[in-house]
């Protein structure tokens, strides 16, 4: 998995391309995780290349929003194809955690 | 099966264990009722877990693969991570929470002999009716289990997003049908949809589910053919 981080506004944004699951995710992990530790801040994750996510994958979104609601910061996930925003519907993510159709909405979500 | 009950020194409890301890009554330490087969996928499906959050097992909706073989240090993991291991290919969750349920009568005892060794547990033995030996596991310390509902019921009532390990102890715990043994009516009424979408965010506690409730509806249309 390739992950390249960008500025957009005041958010940081990581672009999560290829597949993430139990072998890509801990690399994930720490990328978000530094990121994070810099201060309460808007992370987007931009989906847009993401090809695939496994259940470590899902884990991983999960933890980074919990740990930015914890921080005071905030995760959006943006660009979802249809099959990975099906992964969230199914998941009860949609529900839970902040989506955006793009990083530019995203990055100003209230 | 191991003959190991002794958890590793120091460990938090598994997964395995936090069921068998809430499936539980508090105060006789009988099982409390479930649908036939909840506890035996549930126990199952806790394994799967506690191997997927020690980074050994990843899965998706098709299939379940096995990303370490290396030993956790478990003796009840590692078991259940050899038998899954063994496989010449991957196969989907459900065939392995099939296959593990066969053997969660050894893994029940297991984990209740740990409870036991951990101080959180009692063992009770007496005779029914003069003759037939029975065992209850009233709490020893129940702490733990205080621990453990104070932290899912402010969970349920809040808004917090959950870590994931509690996520799947609630899938767990809905697919038993625990639920309504372990937090207040009200709470549950009110907090329906909360329950349902903490419920399905893991993949292995919605497959529970879908076994259990499976089962429930075979019975319950077999029951009714029979009245016919």
């Amino acid at each position: 998995m390739e992950i390249v981080e960008s500025s957009h506004l005041e958010a940081t944004v990581l672009a999560l391309i290829g597949r993430l699951d139990g072998h890509s995710s801990p690399g994930a992990t720490e990328r978000i995780d530094a990121v994070l530790a810099r201060g309460p801040a808007r992370l987007v994750l931009d989906l847009s290349g993401l090809e695939y996510v496994s259940s470590a994958g899902l884990r991983v979104f999960l933890m980074a929003a919990k740990n930015a609601q914890t921080a005071g910061g905030s995760v959006v996930f943006a660009g979802l194809s249809p099959a990975i925003r099906e992964v969230f519907a199914l998941s009860g993510f949609l529900d839970v955690l902040s989506v955006q159709p793009t990083v530019a909405e995203a990055a100003v979500q209230p | 099966m191991s003959d190991s009950p002794t958890p590793p020194p120091d460990s938090a409890l598994t997964l395995v264990e936090e069921m068998v301890l809430l499936a539980l009554d508090d105060a006789t330490g009988d099982l409390r009722p479930m649908p036939v087969m909840a506890l035996e996928y549930s126990l199952a499906s806790a394994l799967l877990a506690d191997l997927a959050l020690a980074g050994r097992l990843d899965s998706d909706p098709q299939q379940l693969v096995v990303l370490s073989r290396e030993p956790t240090g478990d003796s009840l993991l590692d078991d259940a991570l050899a038998t899954v291991a063994a496989s010449p290919e991957p196969l989907p969750v459900a065939h392995w929470l099939r296959v593990l349920a066969g053997d969660s009568r050894a893994l029940e005892k297991a984990a209740r002999d740990r409870l036991v060794t951990r101080g959180i547990l009692r063992e009770e033995k007496r005779k029914l009716l003069w003759v037939f030996g029975v065992r209850r596991y009233p709490a020893a310390d129940d702490r733990e289990r205080v621990e453990v509902r104070t932290r899912l019921s402010a969970l349920i009532l809040g808004e917090d997003l959950p870590d994931p390990r509690d996520a799947i102890l609630i899938s767990l715990l809905k697919a038993s049908h625990l639920v309504p043994h372990l937090f207040p009516e009200a709470a549950i009424q009110a907090r329906e949809a909360r329950i349902a979408t903490l419920a399905r965010m893991d993949l292995v506690g919605r497959e529970v589910s879908s076994a259990v409730e499976a089962i429930v509806t075979l019975i319950s249309s077999s029951a009714l053919s029979l009245r016919v």
